[in-house]
């Protein structure tokens, strides 16, 4: 590959990057939002309906940047403590891999 | 015959144990050798100033004693100011060991009689920009150049001394904004990222503030390049030989958060 080529690759690849950027909040955007969530995240937990719902009506703040996924991913923001009282909840490594996908609520506990 | 070289494990904070996966060479030379031996070759191009040793060695070159532990490409990035380049092309005669590849005259290879060195890659740098899209060809019929925008991201750092050899170093902080701003995809760009996990793991405080002031000056666009490679890389498993993000987590979780905010 010449010069020329490499540097007609990298601008090619810098104008998807500005597509990408223009689309960050739109569908196109939906990973980002997601693993933007996920960074902050110290645990994850499966959870199901219920759970959710339950803590929600806790006062756990709900987090919408999993919305944007098909289906749907809930994202609940819990303290430590509460999550040490989860009954049922599975512990997921935090990684886009198929476990972590597959849940359709997550309880999250933030690094801080 | 001598069963080939191997290094041995490596421990280093936030590195994990690191064991070189290859092969690698027979007799006892190891890649470090061969990294070495290749900057020797082009010390008069190090002794330039503003030249920088660039790229995924530069880790390598970090670790203590140059223990050079990580798998990467068996090259190594010289970024050239765009100011030096007459300097630099004034110097090439002094280059025995590595000559131009017949392919693309901005990587020398090794010469047949020194087949233990590695592939040089010469890279412009203008501080002049910064944008990817503004990365241009600096033609030359002796020493043409890619200039990189993201390049000019890196600034000079320490310059290691081994064995009488003086290698110039880039900032960890700019080597990693470069790499976080840089559009990198597959194996590839994983690993580039990992290596920013390296570089976290040594950072000061002082460099953490480096990194975000220098972040605080890049267009909006590459400022969400890098808070999204960050996200990628606090997401990513561990591959041998390579730096361990899961470690780096809470590091990346706090540096994101102060990105984010203003």
């Amino acid at each position: 590959m010449t010069i020329a080529d490499r540097v007609k690759a990298v601008q090619a690849r810098a104008r998807i990057r500005r597509w990408e950027y223009r689309q960050r909040n739109l569908a196109h955007g939906a990973w980002g939002r997601f693993r933007s969530a996920l960074v902050h995240a110290r645990e994850a937990y499966a959870i199901d309906e219920a759970t959710a719902a339950m803590l929600l009506a806790e006062g756990f703040t709900s987090d919408d940047r999993g919305r944007g996924l098909e289906p749907p991913r809930g994202l609940i923001w819990i303290t430590a403590a509460r999550a040490a009282r989860l009954a049922d909840a599975r512990p997921l490594v935090l990684r886009l891999d198929a476990e972590l996908l597959a849940a359709r609520n997550l309880a999250l506990v933030a690094f801080s | 015959m001598a069963e080939p070289h191997r290094a041995g494990a490596v421990e280093r904070p936030g590195w994990g144990s690191l064991r070189r996966a290859g092969p690698l060479y027979t007799g006892s030379v190891t890649f470090r050798d061969r990294l070495l031996a290749t900057l020797r070759a082009v010390q008069p191009i190090l002794e330039v100033r503003g030249v920088l040793v660039a790229g995924s060695e530069v880790p390598n070159l970090l670790e203590t004693n140059a223990a050079t532990t990580l798998v990467i490409s068996q090259d190594v990035d010289l970024a050239i100011p765009v100011a030096v380049h007459e300097e630099v092309k004034a110097r090439l005669g002094q280059i025995t060991r590595l000559a131009p590849s017949s392919d693309e005259p901005s990587v020398w290879v090794p010469v047949p009689e020194a087949a233990e060195l590695i592939e040089v890659n010469f890279i412009g740098l203008d501080p002049g920009i910064v944008e990817p899209m503004e990365t241009y060809e600096k033609q030359d019929d002796k020493l043409p150049l890619m200039v990189f925008g993201p390049l000019s991201l890196l600034t000079a750092g320490a310059i290691i001394e081994i064995d009488g050899l003086r290698i110039p170093l880039p900032q960890p902080a700019g080597l990693a904004l470069e790499k976080l701003v840089s559009d990198r995809t597959g194996e590839k760009g994983d690993r580039d990222l990992l290596v920013v996990a390296g570089l976290l793991a040594s950072m000061k405080p002082a460099d953490l503030d480096r990194l975000e002031r220098a972040y605080r000056g890049l267009p909006v666009e590459l400022r969400h390049q890098v808070r999204s490679n960050l996200s990628i890389l606090s997401l990513l498993e561990a591959r041998p030989g390579m730096p361990d993000p899961r470690p780096q987590r809470p590091i990346i979780d706090s540096l994101t958060r102060r990105l984010e905010a203003g």
